[in-house]
This record gives C-alpha cells, sequence and structure tokens, in this order.
C-alpha cells in the first residue's frame, strides 16, 4: 500500500469523540422512524421502518403550525435585532459618543444575566398590553433579548473597517445613514453573517421565554410544541423525534453552510479577552 | 472649532443611531429586571386584571430564607454548574488538542461538533429522556447486554443528577472545545518551538506553556458555561421534571413553578432575583481570581 500513515493515539481519540457526538444524534434520528410497535425497540437499526411518525407530526399533531410559528418569529427577530443592532453596533464602534464603554459594559452583563430574572415582569408587561399569545409580543421581547449580543458582535466587526472610506464617502457628500448602508454595510457583511445566525439558532431554540408568553397551542414554537407534545403520562416519542428531526435540518444546514462565520462567532469573546 | 462641531455633531447623530437599540433594551430587559427587585421587596397581591404593589418589605426573602426547597435548589444548582463545567473545561480543551493535532477530517468534525449546539435543547431533553427511559431505553438494554441489570438512572436523586449532568455535557462539550481550539490556534508558535530546542518535552510544553497562554480564551469558555449553567431550565424540565421528588430542581425551574404555577409573584421575584445576584457574584469572583493570576504572571 502506498503512504503507510501510522495511527496515532489522537487518530483513535478523534473516532471516539465523533462517535460520542454522532450516537445520540443517530438514535434521533433512527428512532424517528420506528412506527408505533418498535418504539421500545432497542435494536441497532429501525426493525421495520416507516415515516409513519412523519405524519402524525403533521397531522395528529399541530407541528406544522409550531414549524411556521418558530420560523415568523426567528425570521422577524433576526430581521429586527439586525436593523436596530447595525446602527447601534456602528454608533457605539465609530462615532465618538461619551460614555460608550459604560454602554457596552452595561449590555454585556444583560446580555449573560438568567432569562429567569426577566420572565416574570416581561410576562405581566405583555398581559397588560394585551400582546401575550401573540407573534408581536414574543418578536419585541426576542429582540430585546438577543440585541445586547448583537450589538457586541457588530462592533466589533465595524471596529475593524478602515476609517478612510467613511471619509471618502463624507467628503462625496452622503448622507450618515447612506454611508452607513452603502460603504459600511457591505464591510461588514460577515460580522451581519455571524450576529444573524446567532440571533435566528438563538430565537429558534430558546424555551422559558417562549413558554411563558405563548403556552397557547395556536401560538407555541418548536421547542414548547415539543416539550408539551406528550400527555400526562406518556411521551409520543416516535412523533417527537420526527419533528425534531425536520426542525433540526434547516438549522443544521444553516449553521454548516455558515460554519467560518459561525466559529468566529463562538471566539469573538476570546480574541478580545 | 469646526473640528469641534463636527465632533458633536457626528456624537449626536451616533445617539440618534444607537437610541432604538438601546430604547428596546431599556424597556423590555432592564425595565424588567429593576421590576422584578422591585417585586421581590414588595408585598404582591395577585388580583383579576393584574398585580397590585405595596410597602417595602422583606417577607419574600424570608420566605426562602426559611424554605428548604430553596436552599436545595441553591445547593443543586451550584454544584450542578460546579461539575459540569469542570468536566466540560476538560473534556473541552482534551479534545480541542486532538482537533488541532488533526490533519485530514477537520473541517468534518468541526461540523459533527457544531451539531450539538444548534440541537432545540428540549429536543436533546427528550433524546436523553428515551435513552435513559427505565422501561425501554437503550441504555438499560446495553447494561442488560452485558449481563448487568436496568438501571432506570432517572429514579433516584443522586443518579438522576448524574444523568441530566451527562445530557449537558454532551451538548455544550464541543461548544467549549470550539472556543478553545480558537485561542489554540492563535498561540505563538516560536515560544513552543523554542521550548522544544531547549529540550522540553511534549507534558512541560503542555503544562507551562501552553496551557498559561491558553488562559483568556478558557477563561471566557468557562465564563459563558457558569452563566448558562446557572440559567439551567428547559433540560430538567423535560428530562426530569426537577424530579425524583424536587431532587433536581434547579433555581430557574423553582422560580418558574413559583411565578407560573403557584402565581406566587413576591417569592418567585425573589428566586429570580436572588438567582441572579449568585451569578454576578460568581462571575465577579471568578473574573477576580482569573485576574489575580494574571496579574501574577505579567509582575
Amino acid at each position: 500500500m502506498a503512504g503507510k500513515r501510522r495511527l496515532s493515539w489522537f487518530h483513535v481519540a478523534a473516532v471516539v469523540i465523533a462517535l460520542f457526538i454522532a450516537l445520540p444524534l443517530y438514535w434521533l434520528i433512527a428512532s424517528s422512524f420506528k412506527g408505533a410497535g418498535d418504539i421500545t425497540s432497542a435494536a441497532a437499526f429501525p426493525p421495520h421502518p416507516s415515516g409513519a411518525n412523519y405524519v402524525s407530526a403533521f397531522s395528529g399533531y399541530s407541528f406544522g403550525t409550531y414549524l411556521a410559528n418558530s420560523a415568523i418569529v426567528s425570521v422577524a427577530t433576526t430581521a429586527a435585532v439586525l436593523c436596530l443592532g447595525t446602527l447601534a453596533g456602528y454608533a457605539l464602534g465609530r462615532l465618538p459618543l461619551r460614555g460608550k464603554t459604560a454602554v457596552m459594559t452595561a449590555l454585556l452583563m444583560i446580555s449573560l444575566f438568567p432569562t429567569i430574572a426577566v420572565v416574570a415582569p416581561l410576562y405581566l408587561l405583555m398581559r397588560d398590553i394585551g400582546w401575550l399569545n401573540s407573534y408581536q409580543g414574543l418578536i419585541l421581547a426576542y429582540t430585546a433579548l438577543m440585541l445586547p449580543f448583537a450589538i457586541w458582535i457588530l462592533r466589533n466587526y465595524f471596529l475593524g473597517i478602515p476609517r478612510e472610506m467613511e471619509e471618502v464617502a463624507y467628503l462625496d457628500g452622503a448622507s450618515p445613514l447612506r454611508t452607513v448602508v452603502s460603504v459600511i454595510l457591505p464591510q461588514a457583511l460577515p460580522g451581519l453573517f455571524t450576529a444573524g445566525i446567532f440571533t435566528f439558532v438563538a430565537s429558534c431554540t430558546e424555551f422559558i421565554v417562549a413558554l411563558s408568553l405563548n403556552s397557547a397551542d395556536r401560538y407555541r414554537t418548536i421547542p414548547v410544541g415539543i416539550a408539551l407534545f406528550g400527555g400526562q403520562f406518556t411521551t409520543p416519542y416516535g412523533t417527537i423525534f420526527a419533528a425534531s428531526a425536520v426542525a433540526m435540518l434547516p438549522i443544521a444546514i444553516l449553521v454548516l453552510v455558515f460554519r467560518r462565520a459561525v466559529v468566529s462567532g463562538l471566539t469573538a469573546g476570546a480574541v478580545k479577552g | 472649532m469646526a473640528a469641534n462641531t463636527l465632533e458633536r455633531r457626528a456624537a449626536r447623530r451616533g445617539w440618534v443611531f444607537a437610541s432604538p437599540a438601546l430604547l428596546v433594551v431599556g424597556a423590555v430587559m432592564i425595565f424588567p429586571v429593576i421590576f422584578s427587585v422591585v417585586m421581590s421587596l414588595s408585598n404582591v397581591t395577585v388580583t383579576g386584571n393584574g398585580i397590585g404593589l405595596s410597602g417595602i418589605t422583606g417577607a419574600n426573602y424570608s420566605v426562602l430564607v426559611h424554605a428548604p426547597r430553596y436552599w436545595h435548589a441553591v445547593e443543586f444548582t451550584v454544584a450542578y454548574t460546579a461539575c459540569t463545567v469542570t468536566v466540560e473545561t476538560v473534556l473541552g480543551t482534551v479534545i480541542a488538542l486532538v482537533l488541532e493535532r488533526l490533519q485530514a477530517g477537520r473541517g468534518w468534525m468541526m461540523a459533527l461538533m457544531l451539531l450539538p449546539w444548534t440541537l432545540i435543547t428540549v429536543v436533546s431533553a427528550e433524546l436523553w429522556g428515551y435513552i435513559y427511559n427505565g422501561v425501554y431505553g437503550v441504555l438499560d438494554a446495553i447494561t442488560q447486554a452485558f449481563g448487568g441489570q436496568g438501571l432506570n438512572v432517572l429514579g433516584t436523586p443522586a443518579s438522576a443528577a448524574v444523568a441530566m449532568g451527562v445530557a449537558d455535557i454532551w451538548k455544550t462539550t464541543p461548544f467549549v472545545a470550539i472556543m478553545v481550539l480558537a485561542g489554540l490556534v492563535m498561540l505563538p508558535d516560536d515560544v513552543t518551538e523554542a521550548a522544544r530546542v531547549d529540550g522540553a518535552g511534549a507534558w512541560t510544553i503542555f503544562w507551562r506553556i501552553r496551557l498559561p497562554l491558553l488562559r483568556p480564551a478558557l477563561a471566557v469558555a468557562v465564563m459563558f458555561r457558569i452563566l448558562q449553567a446557572f440559567g439551567l431550565f428547559d433540560l430538567p424540565y423535560v428530562l426530569t421534571q426537577g424530579g425524583p421528588g424536587t431532587s433536581t430542581e434547579s433555581l430557574a425551574l423553582l422560580g418558574y413553578r413559583v411565578l407560573f404555577n403557584d402565581l406566587d409573584f413576591g417569592p418567585g421575584a425573589a428566586v429570580a432575583a436572588s438567582t441572579a445576584l449568585i451569578v454576578l457574584v460568581v462571575c465577579l469572583a471568578f473574573l477576580k481570581v482569573f485576574r489575580a493570576q494574571v496579574g501574577e504572571q505579567k509582575g
């Protein structure tokens, strides 16, 4: 054989790590194809593979509604966070604001706060304005929840853009907003991707706020829908896993396609530290 | 003078740009935090169309102080955070070291490691609940195949806590590993190279040179994880329902139940506010220790 490569300890370790991560995921996918009779089977491969769970998730349970709700809330939240976050990130990163260090520190602390601390007042607030069980209520809550971290990511990207570009635009007579939109924004595109993906994934997976604000079946997001799928005593695992596989797919594809942006976002903190 | 005016105009524009975001965060995040603290210090009465607050009182906190269930939740959350974060940090560092050495297939491994991170925690809780199931779970099937007996890990307080920790470690260790790997990649090669030339072994190089240099990256990862672990809610809500009994009830789960199941807004707000306070103290303490160590190195 050509190219004899020695198998060293880290190759073995890498395989162990990969199995540790992949096996539970495999179990989720495999079990989603187990029919009602097989769900209690521990066989490595579904004895009678069937798509019945996928049908029942949409027909027997209102998973289609949850999917749509999650899509609406996550897309709207991401759009709102990117609009507001870009303007704020630009201002805090590049403009001579007094006390911006204080603002950034405050934002960092807020983004790290345990959500339980805000859930009750948020619930009361939304109830007072009649936004419990609505899209706008959850979108507003998520926008506020995700903005601090997004502003941090965006500000870091804005800091890295050469200042001359803005000055040229200014000398050409472009308005401030115009400068941001057509000169700065294209430069900050990787940052926008990163902030956007983080916001999107966080809004798709968030549980406690969605559970508190939108518990009515009509407005449940995927996590709330799946958590409340079962009755008191039985858990319809097959249906849950089929629904989970469907929910996982778009998020996983998005994250894998924009892997670089995600990794750079995860390490944004490390770079500063 | 012109420059000064320009500067002032830029600053004004800055606030115009920043204010929509800051207003939203202020109204929907900061105001609720303050309101939560106020609520925890008031007599709260639940009325037909809202709640009434009156007076300033420590009654809500004294309810907590005298509730064993609260102290148990504090203990559980702190112990759980300490254990899971320690294991995740060590394991994550090991994984990062392995990946760093890996020439082929690193991209695939990174992709694989991102998957648990994208998984909805509720889904991962359901998945582990299925694996741990005491009647037909695959874990018991495996132990029985090796001649053991069914474990029913969710059946006893200690094993349920460990089982939940494993589910948590599975989902978040890859996240730690990616952050540590990013730190490893950025370490300067020349220092390690110099040590190697001087005859230092791989082990010495790791402990004496690379680990100290890695400390900032590790600190950020650990901090992230401590904060997340303290907010622990989704996993016990779905996987153990805080049980058996209230043995795996985290502070966030207790707070949620007191607020939304018992509708005891005063004590509930006190649980929430005290959780936030504990997180703050832990983080400040962590930062202080970390800073002190960094300072020592420089000095």
